[in-house]
């Protein structure tokens, strides 16, 4: 098997898996950050592989077809649609932890509860480094 | 001297570090008495207690023998001045402070250098510019986070002098300043070095000021960073953009490196003139 052939395989394979996760997280209200970044990373991944074989000129008209259709799914179903309900999810989680977060500072608190409130603004920097992730995407999808 | 105690404060923080079972954000150690391992004046390191005890980040201490030394372990929290320094955008960097010992210790060598007035830019909880004090200093905090600085109010029993000011509009001309070294808070790679260039550019403003200036700037040899083409611990190239050069640079425990193998080095610097 040569090497485009391998890139072909790899990229039906890739694709496929991409459209199930994004399938399976638009029937679901709310996605957790390994769920973001999982989908986040396939998109990466199946943009890369079909950027890379649409550089090569032997590849057959079936797999470029392929490789439309599954652009044209990125961008109807993810970049339209799932892509604008994470930023949403996201900046409501900022805004929701933060007001909590606020409110609970004017209390007095033992030694227990400010080490489990700790956990929350763990919780919360791993939602803004996801946040920063997803608005680079974003700005990309602006530049195109 | 020196020397011995940041090598001994080096030693001890990381047999501090493996023994350390605590769940706190930030935690930091000060011995209790003067030994030969910490030659400091008792009633100076009464009063790093007294600072650390009066501080509201610190919720949490205890007396603890850390190799031959008898400890008290404070374990702090600065989460909701890291929230409130996002949210107002009142900072140029986070607010992550230095261990009071290091402060100390980095004072101690500013002070053997001859420097007689300590400004401690974005100086977070202030401990650098209480230092000072501690050791008979003139001192200057300059904190732009009014957060920070309400928490300031409460540890100025020493009584340096404290402004809530942006470090880079400050008047500095209005201090009367002779021989005065600058603690630059805040890593090259998070907004010090914007911080520092404005700073620079006030002092350099001031006639014959600016030779007889010392600068501290607090690096990081982090892989997470990308490194300065003129190296300097992110500094270099700040360093020869404003005719510096360093003099001498003091590894030190922070509560930042707590759990990285090396220390934050504290990079000494003057001018060429």
């Amino acid at each position: 098997m040569d090497s485009i052939d391998e890139s072909s395989n790899l990229f039906n394979i890739e694709s496929e898996k991409l459209e199930s996760i994004i399938n399976s997280a638009l029937a679901k209200p709310e996605l957790s950050i390994s769920e973001i970044i999982q989908i986040y990373y396939q998109i990466m991944n199946v943009t890369s592989l079909a950027a890379l074989l649409k550089k090569q000129l032997s590849i057959s008209d079936t797999m470029t077809g392929k490789i439309n259709d599954s652009l044209k799914f990125i961008s109807e179903k993810f970049d339209s649609h799932l892509h604008h309900s994470i930023m949403k999810q996201l900046t409501n989680s900022i805004s929701n932890t933060t007001k909590n977060l606020t409110f609970g500072n004017t209390l007095e608190k033992s030694k227990e509860d400010v080490e489990s409130e700790a956990k929350l603004y763990e919780q919360l920097r791993q939602i803004m480094s996801t946040k920063e992730f997803v608005e680079q995407y974003d700005k990309g999808l602006s530049n195109d | 001297m020196i020397e011995d105690i940041t090598k001994n404060l080096i030693n001890l923080k990381k047999e501090f570090a493996k023994l350390y079972d605590g769940k706190s954000q930030i935690q930091e150690i000060i011995p209790v008495l003067k030994s030969e391992s910490f030659p400091i004046i008792q009633k100076d390191l009464d009063l790093l207690h007294k600072f650390a005890e009066k501080n509201p980040i610190y919720y949490n201490f205890y007396e603890k023998l850390i190799g031959n030394t008898n400890c008290i372990v404070y374990e702090g929290d600065i989460n909701k001045y890291w929230l409130n320094s996002i949210q107002y955008g009142s900072s140029h960097a986070p607010f992550s402070p230095t261990w009071i010992m290091s402060a100390y210790v980095g004072v101690l060598y500013a002070k053997e250098l001859g420097y007689q007035e300590i400004i401690d830019i974005g100086s977070g909880d202030g401990r650098i510019a209480f230092c000072a004090k501690v050791l008979g200093l003139e001192s200057y905090s300059i904190e732009i986070d009014s957060m920070l600085v309400e928490l300031q109010k409460l540890l100025t029993f020493l009584d340096f002098h404290l402004y809530c000011s942006d470090a880079t509009l400050f008047d500095y001309s209005s201090l009367s300043l002779l021989r005065p070294i600058f603690f630059i808070g805040g890593l090259a790679q998070m907004g010090g070095t914007t911080l520092a260039s404005g700073v620079l550019d006030k002092i350099n403003s001031i006639p014959n000021l600016k030779k007889n200036t010392g600068w501290v700037f607090a690096g990081s040899y982090s892989q997470k960073y990308q490194p300065d083409p003129k190296n300097e611990a992110g500094w270099g190239t700040l360093i020869e953009k404003n005719d510096l050069h360093s003099t001498h640079t003091l590894s030190l425990p922070t509560a930042w490196t707590f759990h990285e193998p090396d220390e934050t080095p504290y990079i000494f610097a003057k001018s060429n003139i």
